[in-house]
């Protein structure tokens, strides 16, 4: 008993009864997933002179950072990807056409409840979304995983957050974790496990809990969880291969938590994370008449259909500002084929958008640098100097609603004018 | 692995971010010469040069935040750079170091106490860092992740265990 | 007179010309796309200190081989041209996304016929086809003649005609009938001349698939190219400008009956097959069945000659209800939004995307691999795309072939370079 979600998970995954914060322990993930980085991690098995997987069934790889290759490197890395999937008989495969590598593993069906998982980006939080235990880790560490199978682990002690309350028109999931960013800081939840709870739970849809997985990550969170319910259910059951996998873990009645927050969802205010640092966040208000130069919709934080749909609604009909270049990533594939088929995309390019194919796109700085002195807008989830390209550029992040009704005026603009 | 190191310190302040410490644009190297030639790049003019001259970065607080990108400890190490002290790390860094067989230590205390250009001695072994002629103690890492470190880097540890 | 001549004529305030002549003309429009803009642009800033845009109205840049610049490099070059525009108050430039650059600056109907358009693209020939006498320049030109005078000179260039006749065989188009002809001529066939492109075959083809020919001018060496306006080209030239600012520019001029040609070549298109251009250069011009077999890894559908949205048709013709090669990547990129916002109402996007193509935005794309288009060393790719030279696409040894849009699609479905009269659906 008393057991929060990441120590049953942990312990469950290592063989042990139960676990307590600050133990370390041997945990053999469910997935482990790796994306443009793999080749690094083909290079370090090659290294090392290992060439058995302990099961080539718990590995993925979708190439998404650089898609499609631009530079004969990119094309050769890509190459050693692809071959390496191949060769190992790696079904969790997914090239450069795909989509962002978490959209894409979650769409598939290859995330569960429970499940833990690592993989070769920080941003691996999102999967709590569905419950599961997603962490980042470097590329020596997921050959590593490759080739043993387990990996060391230290129990988190867990931050309890409570949401009550509902969002204000226009203000979204985006702005409760910039504002929680803001708060919490930079290293809020350094090494910790976040659980979110409260009233406000229910009605956020998938596409939001995504959102908020993801951004936690800006908060030094090992990992989150959105513990599942019936919309997690309704979202994932047909996506899986074998329903009775489904195992949803959750915390016990008497759970410890280090700290317990709550948060009144109508009291917040569409927010921005100023340059350079995700913390640096202002109220929208704050900074509104801020010029821009581009204003970029994707990313895992904020490229799923229904971020879209949001920006979609205020661009509909309208032309946006002459000076700002608009640039539309969807996340993957399959967002970008719903988008197509009801409009949304029309409307998007009708608008002045540039829409590219799937992927991280400008986020990761696949497209869309910066020049010195520019300014973008973007719904992604870091604005760290130099991001984007000139390190005298600067990036401001923001939600969809907000990057739309700013990508209409030209400048930082408040989106509940549109609500 | 030394057990005792030294020298001159260069100070971060916090937050210091893995974008900053090593771009995108330059995860296709995975060499550290390659990549020290890119350390820091984001911070304009003198870098990573500057840095060459010191042996030990000094920072505050979540040093390496960010993305988990290994290459953060490998350019790093590419500089010649032999640990990084900090009030604490953040944890994808904090691995990758270790994995990477960079020294870290996490000592808030130390962070106040220097100024760029001071030296230090860290005693890996004692759990101290001595500096200005007062001591500071610091955790040290648990025994069964310190054997990754002190066999030179995950992936030497991996291919020792392979070949038994 | 033929069609170039009267032009030139006219421009240059004369009764008439005639090959050999040098003449000084009026420029009706500037091309130049992100990279020769960004050019031409340091030649004017750079060695023409205090010179001033003699008719800004004149310019045209359209980003097409950026369609968001994936280097810091990229980005501060198109910055530097956003910058220069807004000083010389150039009003005509569309950013990233606009497509490629000759189909963009059509469908902005900025050509009319009976202009002098130049154009730091080689490819700027395409423009013939609509009845404009339209050649490449120099950035130097550009910049000394035309920025600062709205001004150029020519030499009137001989004319070669190539009689097109007969009906071409199943899977063959436009497309490798152009390609034919380069292997015929070579690459140095018709170095400095005009080609005009006529007979009953060219009469049959709708002024888009006409504009093919100009655009391989340059591939023979050819100054320019053009087919003599008709009730076609009027019609579609008038639908074209509407009543937008060129519309008023619209002249048609038409060769005399009794004009004579340096050589009229004669070809007979039923007997040709399908083309394609082999590594390592355009010139490289063989039958189909040379390269068939080939297993490729891309295939691109994209560009002047296989984003239009007739291509983009083709493509979805051919994958209604198929699916892309497991081993291969399809890149499909409209040749401009009008065209993008066309194939995504009719579903064509759509389709293709079910089969496992890629949609890219509105641009040249993988044209010098900006942002797209990179091969490692092994790798092949099949594409509409203009150039195949070693290097230009990512590795050096990497082999790129040029074919038709219904030659990709059908080797995009075997996973080899395909003979497209294979194909069942047309």
């Amino acid at each position: 008993m008393s057991q929060t979600i990441a120590e049953k998970i942990l312990a469950a995954k290592s063989g042990e009864s139960r676990v307590s914060p600050g133990q370390i322990v041997d945990a053999y993930p469910d997935l482990v997933m790796s994306h443009t980085a793999t080749w690094r991690s083909v290079s370090v098995m090659k290294k090392i002179g290992a060439r058995k997987l302990y099961d080539p069934k718990r590995l993925a790889i979708v190439l998404d950072h650089i898609s499609p290759a631009k530079t004969e490197k990119y094309a050769a890395d890509q190459q050693t990807s692809r071959n390496f999937a191949r060769e190992y008989g790696i079904e969790r495969f997914y090239d450069v056409d795909a989509g962002i590598a978490h959209l894409v593993l979650m769409e598939h069906g290859h995330v569960k409840p429970g499940d833990l998982i690592v993989g070769t980006d920080s941003h691996c939080t999102i999967y709590g979304a569905l419950g599961a235990l997603g962490s980042g880790i470097g590329y020596t560490e997921v050959a590593s995983v490759w080739v043993t199978g387990k990996l060391w682990m230290k129990v988190p002690t867990t931050i309890k957050l409570t949401l009550n309350g509902r969002f204000a028109a226009g203000v979204s999931a985006k702005d409760l974790m910039l504002h929680l960013i803001g708060t919490l800081g930079a290293d809020g939840c350094g090494y910790k496990s976040v659980e979110f709870y409260g009233s406000a739970l229910p009605q956020m849809s998938i596409s939001e809990r995504m959102t908020m997985a993801n951004l936690a990550m800006e908060m030094g969170s090992k990992c989150v969880f959105i513990p599942p319910d019936e919309k997690t259910r309704e979202w994932l059951l047909p996506r899986l291969k074998d329903s009775s996998t489904y195992e949803p873990v959750y915390a016990d009645k008497d759970a410890l938590y280090e700290r317990s927050l709550d948060i009144d969802l109508a009291a917040l205010t569409p927010m921005v994370a100023c340059p350079h640092q995700v913390e640096n966040t202002k109220p929208v208000t704050e900074v509104l008449g801020t010029r821009i130069d581009q204003a970029f919709l994707g990313s895992c934080a904020n490229g799923k259909y229904e971020d879209l749909v949001i920006a979609a609604r205020i661009l509909k009909g309208q032309k946006i500002d002459p000076r700002v270049r608009l640039i539309v990533t969807p996340g993957s594939k399959q967002i970008m084929l719903e988008a197509m088929r009801t409009g949304i995309l029309a409307t998007l390019m009708e608008s002045g958008a540039l829409v590219t194919n799937p992927g991280c796109g400008a986020c990761a700085g696949d497209g869309g640098m910066l020049a010195d002195g520019e300014v973008s807008l973007s719904t992604a989830n870091r604005n760290f100097v130099g991001r984007m390209g000139s390190n005298k550029s600067s990036i401001y992040l923001s939600s969809p609603a907000t990057l739309a009704a700013s990508a209409l005026k030209g400048v930082i603009a408040d989106p509940r004018e549109f609500y | 692995m030394e057990d005792k190191i030294q020298g001159r310190i260069y100070k971060f302040g916090d937050n210091v971010n893995s974008d900053i410490i090593i771009a995108g644009r330059y995860l296709i190297y995975i060499d550290p010469v390659q990549l020290a030639e890119h350390a820091f790049e984001m911070l304009g003019e003198g870098f990573p040069a500057k840095l060459r001259s010191f042996d030990i970065l000094v920072a505050g607080r979540n040093f390496g935040c960010g993305s988990a990108r290994e290459q953060a400890s490998t350019a790093i190490k590419g500089l010649g750079i032999k640990a990084v002290v900090a009030a604490s790390f953040a944890r994808t860094f904090y691995r990758n170091a270790i994995n990477d067989a960079l020294p870290i230590v996490e000592c808030p205390a130390l962070y106040e106490a220097v100024a760029e250009g001071d030296q230090i001695s860290i005693d890996l072994a004692r759990g101290v860092v001595s500096h200005a002629g007062s001591e500071y103690g610091f955790p040290g890492i648990p025994e069964s992740v310190g054997k990754i470190l002190k066999l030179g880097g995950l992936a030497n540890y991996l291919k020792s265990t392979l070949e038994t | 007179m033929n069609m170039v001549e009267k032009i030139l004529a006219r421009k240059s305030g004369q009764q008439s010309v005639a090959p050999g002549d040098v003449v000084v003309t009026d420029i009706d429009l500037m091309v130049m796309h992100d990279l020769s803009a960004n050019f031409v642009m340091k030649v004017f800033n750079n060695e023409m200190e205090n010179a001033s845009i003699a008719d800004p109205s004149k310019l045209v840049f359209a980003f097409d081989h950026n369609f968001a610049p994936a280097t810091r490099e990229a980005a501060e070059a198109l910055a530097a041209v956003r910058r220069f525009a807004a000083k010389h108050k150039v009003q005509h430039l569309f950013d990233g996304g606009c497509g490629s650059i000759h189909h963009c600056i059509m469908e902005a109907g900025l050509v009319a016929p009976g202009m002098i358009v130049i154009g730091c693209d080689s490819h700027t020939p395409i423009y013939g086809a609509l009845g404009a006498f339209a050649t490449g320049v120099g950035n130097n030109s550009m910049a000394a003649l035309g920025f600062a005078h709205s001004k150029g000179w020519f030499k009137v260039p001989e004319t070669i005609k190539i009689h097109f006749h007969g009906t071409p065989m199943q899977a063959v188009g436009a497309r490798d009938v152009s390609q034919y002809l380069v292997g015929h001529l070579g690459e140095d066939g018709a170095i400095y001349q005009a080609l005009e492109y006529a007979g009953p075959y060219i009469q049959s083809l709708d002024v888009n698939d006409r504009s093919l020919f100009p655009l391989q001018a340059i591939d023979v060496g050819g100054k320019c190219g053009f087919v003599n306006p008709d009730e076609k080209t009027i019609r579609y030239a008038r639908e074209l400008l509407g009543d937008g600012p060129a519309a008023a520019r619209l002249e048609f001029f038409q060769n005399d009956a009794d004009v004579r040609y340096a050589q009229v070549i004669d070809i007979d298109v039923s007997k040709i097959e399908p083309q394609v251009a082999c590594p390592p250069t355009v010139g490289n011009v063989k039958p189909i069945d040379a390269a068939v077999g080939t297993p490729i890894d891309v295939a691109e559908a994209g560009g002047s000659t296989g984003g239009r949205l007739s291509d983009i048709r083709t493509l979805a013709r051919c994958f209604a209800n198929r699916k892309v090669h497991p081993g291969v990547r399809l890149q499909v990129v409209p040749a401009s939004r009008g065209i993008y916002l066309a194939a995504l109402r009719e579903g064509l996007f759509e389709t293709l995307h079910v089969a496992g193509a890629n949609i890219f935005p509105p641009s040249a794309g993988s044209n010098q691999a900006f942002n797209m288009g990179a091969l490692a060393e092994d790798e092949v790719m099949i594409s509409t795309q203009a150039r195949n030279f070693p290097g230009r696409n990512g590795h050096p040894k990497a082999r790129h072939f040029l074919a038709s849009a219904l030659t990709v699609a059908a080797s995009a479905l075997t996973g080899k370079i395909a003979d497209p009269r294979t194909l069942e659906v047309q």
